[in-house]
C-alpha cells in the first residue's frame, strides 16, 4: 500500500474493468480504465449514455467493485473490501448527490441530513447540531422541519448536498446534480458546489452530460465505449 | 441505533394504520384466544383448588360399584352400601379417621302452596365435621338430632328462596316428600360448581331419610376423612380391604365398590380442563402461525415498496446488518403490537366469560408476558426472510428502483 503522501492521489483507477454476464454474452461496461484524482480537485465526467460514466461513478462511490484491476482509495484497495467495510467507507469518506435528490419521503430536512450520522452511531444531540450546521451551509436553516414534498427541487437538492456534507466527506460524488433543475437553480447548485471545492477544498467528481455544467469543473474526463476518450489533465493520470 | 429502529418502525406502522391492523388480525385473534383460554382455564383450576380447600382434600369416598355377573353378562348388579358397612368400617378404622355417610334422592320439597324438586340428603352424625359449611342463618343439625332421627332440616339457598322468598325460613315446618320437618338452618349460596348445583338441597338426619323416605338401610356414600394427606393413600387401601371383607368378595374377583378420594376427583377435573385448554391452545397456535405468515407477507410488500429507501440508506453508509435490523425491528414491533392488542382483547373476553361462569378472573402474568415475548418472536421469525431480502439488495439496483 502506498503511504498517503504529497504525490499520491486521493484515488486512482488502475486498469479497471467492469464486466457483466459471462462467456459469449459478456458485456464490458469499463475496459481497462486508468486515471487518478488529486485531493481538492473538481472533475467533471462526461460521455454519452452507456459510455461507462455511471459505472465509473458507482465504483468511485464504493457502491460497486471492479471485475478486474484496482480501485485505490486513500491508498487502500477499495475493490477488495467486503460489503460492511465499503458501507463504512461510504459513510465516513464519501458523500453522494443524485439527480433525483433521493431524499427519504415524509421525513424532515433535518432528519434526512442526520441519516448518515445515525449509521455512524452518533447520539441525537450531536446529530442535530451537525445536521443544523450542514443545513446552514446550504442556506436552508429556515426549512429544517419541512419534508421534501414541501420543498422546491432546488431546495431538495440543497438538502441532499447538506446530507452529503454532514459527514465531512473526503470525496463528493455528484451524479447529474442539476439534471432535474432549471437553469437558474442549476447555476445556484453549481455555485454552491464550486464554493465547497474552492473554500473547503472538497474533492468533487461530477457526472454530467451538459457541457455548460461540466465547464464549472477544473478538469474534464470524457468516456466513450467503456474507455477514456479525453482527459483535460492527461499528464496527471496514472 | 436500536431505538432509532424502533422509532422508525412505529412511524412506518403509523403511516399504514389500516394495513397494519388488518395484517395483525391473525396475531391479535391468536393471542386473544390463547390469553382468554389460559385465563379462563386458570380461573377454573383456581375454582377447583378453592373447592378442594373447602371440601377437604383428605376426603375418601366409598360407594357401590357396578359388577357384571360372569354368568349373565348383560345383567349389571349393584350391591348397595348399607348401615352395616358403615358400622363395621367405623369399628375397624374409626379410631384413625372420621367416618360419615349420606343417602340421597330427589324429592319435592314444599311449604304451603310453594314447592320445588330438590336433592334430599340424609346425613350421619359426623357428616358436618367433614366439610366446611357456611350458614346464612340458623344452625346445622346437632348430633343429638341426627342420632334421634329428629324431624329437622337444613336447606340450601335456592330451596329457601323458592319456598320463603326473602322471609326467614328458620322454625318453619316444610314437607320433604311426605314427612314434615322443621327448618333449623339455611346455607349460604355456593353457586354452580364442578360438583353440580349445591344450593337446591335439603339436609336431614340419615335415620329420618332411611325410615321415612327411602325405607331402606342403604347408603349412597361413605365418607372417610384421613387425618393427614399423607394417610389418604394407605387409608384408601385399608378401606378397600375392609370393604372386600365385609362384602365377602372372593380373592381374584373384582371389587363391586369404588373407593375414590377428593384429590383424585380434582386431578381428573384438572386434567379434563388441561386437555381442553391444550386442544384449543393448538388451534390458537395455528392462528398465530397464520398471523406470522400475514406479517411475512406485509413485510415483503414493505421491503419492495421501500427498495429505493434501502438504496439511499446503503449509499450513505447503512450496512446490510443495519437494514436487516431495521426491518426485523419493524416486523417485531408490528407483531408485538398485535400481541398487546390481543392480550387486551383476550383478557376482556376472559373477564366476561369468567363472570358468566361464576369462576374467578385470575390473569396469569407469566403467561401474559410469555405471550408478549412470543408475539415479538413471531415478528423476528417471520420478518427474517423479508428483512434479509431487503438487506441483500444491491445498492445500485435499489437506487435505480422506481
Amino acid at each position: 500500500m502506498n503511504a498517503p503522501g504529497k504525490t499520491a492521489p486521493l484515488l486512482a483507477f488502475e486498469n479497471v474493468w467492469r464486466s457483466y454476464g459471462g462467456g459469449d454474452t459478456q458485456v464490458h461496461a469499463l475496459s481497462g480504465v486508468s486515471f487518478g484524482i488529486e485531493r481538492g480537485t473538481f472533475t467533471a465526467v462526461t460521455g454519452p449514455s452507456g459510455s461507462g460514466k455511471s459505472t465509473t461513478m458507482n465504483i468511485l462511490g464504493a457502491l460497486d467493485v471492479p471485475s478486474r484491476g484496482i480501485y485505490r482509495f486513500m491508498g487502500s484497495d477499495a475493490g477488495r473490501l467486503d460489503n460492511a467495510s465499503r458501507a463504512e467507507l461510504r459513510n465516513r469518506h464519501i458523500g453522494f448527490v443524485f439527480q433525483g435528490y433521493n431524499l427519504l419521503p415524509r421525513t424532515t430536512a433535518l432528519e434526512n441530513v442526520e441519516l448518515p450520522l445515525i449509521y455512524r452511531g452518533l447520539p441525537p444531540p450531536a446529530r442535530h447540531a451537525m445536521a443544523e450546521k450542514a443545513l446552514e451551509q446550504v442556506g436552508l436553516e429556515g426549512r429544517r422541519h419541512h419534508t421534501p414534498a414541501a420543498l422546491s427541487g432546488g431546495q431538495q437538492q440543497r438538502v441532499a448536498i447538506a446530507r452529503a456534507l454532514v459527514s465531512e466527506p473526503t470525496l463528493l460524488v455528484a451524479d447529474e446534480p442539476t439534471g432535474n433543475l432549471d437553469t437558474e437553480r442549476s447555476r445556484e447548485i453549481m455555485a454552491l458546489l464550486t464554493a465547497l471545492n474552492r473554500e473547503r477544498g472538497l474533492t468533487i467528481v461530477m457526472v454530467t452530460h451538459e457541457a455548460d455544467i461540466a465547464a464549472f469543473a477544473s478538469r474534464q474526463i470524457s468516456f466513450h465505449d467503456g474507455r477514456i476518450a479525453f482527459d483535460s489533465d492527461a499528464g496527471a493520470a496514472v | 441505533m436500536f431505538l432509532e429502529s424502533v422509532r422508525l418502525a412505529l412511524r412506518s406502522i403509523a403511516r399504514n394504520k389500516m394495513r397494519s391492523l388488518l395484517t395483525l388480525l391473525g396475531v391479535i385473534i391468536g393471542v386473544a384466544a390463547v390469553i382468554a383460554l389460559l385465563t379462563i382455564g386458570g380461573g377454573a383450576r383456581e375454582q377447583i383448588r378453592a373447592e378442594m380447600a373447602g371440601q377437604g382434600s383428605r376426603l375418601i369416598f366409598a360407594f357401590a360399584g357396578m359388577v357384571r355377573d360372569p354368568a349373565s353378562p348383560a345383567e349389571i348388579k349393584v350391591q348397595p352400601l348399607t348401615n352395616e358397612h358403615l358400622m363395621n368400617l367405623d369399628k375397624s378404622i374409626g379410631q384413625h379417621a372420621t367416618i360419615a355417610a349420606q343417602a340421597e334422592t330427589r324429592l319435592r320439597v314444599s311449604y304451603g302452596a310453594r314447592g320445588l324438586s330438590a336433592q334430599i340428603r340424609g346425613v350421619s352424625e359426623s357428616y358436618f365435621t367433614l366439610r366446611e359449611w357456611t350458614l346464612k342463618r340458623g344452625r346445622l343439625l346437632s348430633p343429638l338430632e341426627v342420632a334421634s332421627h329428629a324431624g329437622t332440616c337444613v336447606i340450601g339457598s335456592k330451596v329457601a328462596k323458592a319456598l320463603f322468598g326473602t322471609e326467614n325460613p328458620i322454625g318453619a315446618r316444610i314437607r320433604i316428600g311426605h314427612p314434615h320437618c322443621r327448618v333449623v338452618g339455611e346455607l349460604a349460596p355456593k353457586g354452580a360448581s364442578f360438583s353440580g348445583d349445591q344450593d337446591t338441597l335439603a339436609l336431614i338426619p340419615l335415620g329420618l331419610f332411611q325410615i321415612r323416605i327411602s325405607g331402606r338401610n342403604e347408603l349412597a356414600q361413605i365418607l372417610i376423612n384421613a387425618p393427614s394427606e399423607a394417610l389418604v393413600a394407605p387409608l384408601k387401601v385399608r378401606v378397600a380391604e375392609e370393604m372386600r371383607r365385609l362384602r365377602r368378595i372372593a380373592p381374584g374377583r373384582n371389587d363391586d365398590f369404588q373407593v375414590d378420594d377428593m384429590a383424585e376427583y380434582m386431578r381428573q377435573a384438572g386434567s379434563i380442563i388441561g386437555n381442553v385448554t391444550a386442544i384449543l391452545g393448538a388451534i390458537a397456535a395455528i392462528s398465530l402461525l397464520v398471523g406470522g405468515i400475514g406479517i411475512m407477507n406485509i413485510m415483503l410488500v414493505s421491503v419492495t415498496e421501500r427498495t429505493r429507501e434501502i438504496g439511499i440508506r446503503m449509499a450513505i453508509g447503512a450496512r446490510q446488518r443495519d437494514i436487516l435490523v431495521q426491518f426485523l425491528t419493524e416486523a417485531s414491533v408490528l407483531s408485538l403490537l398485535g400481541g398487546l392488542i390481543g392480550i387486551g382483547l383476550g383478557l376482556a373476553i376472559a373477564w366476561v366469560v369468567t363472570a358468566f361462569m361464576n369462576v374467578s378472573f385470575v390473569p396469569n402474568l407469566t403467561a401474559v408476558s410469555a405471550i408478549a415475548a412470543v408475539s415479538a418472536m413471531i415478528g423476528i421469525v417471520f420478518g427474517f426472510f423479508p428483512a434479509l431480502r431487503g438487506a441483500r439488495l444491491d445498492p445500485i439496483d435499489a437506487l435505480r428502483h422506481e
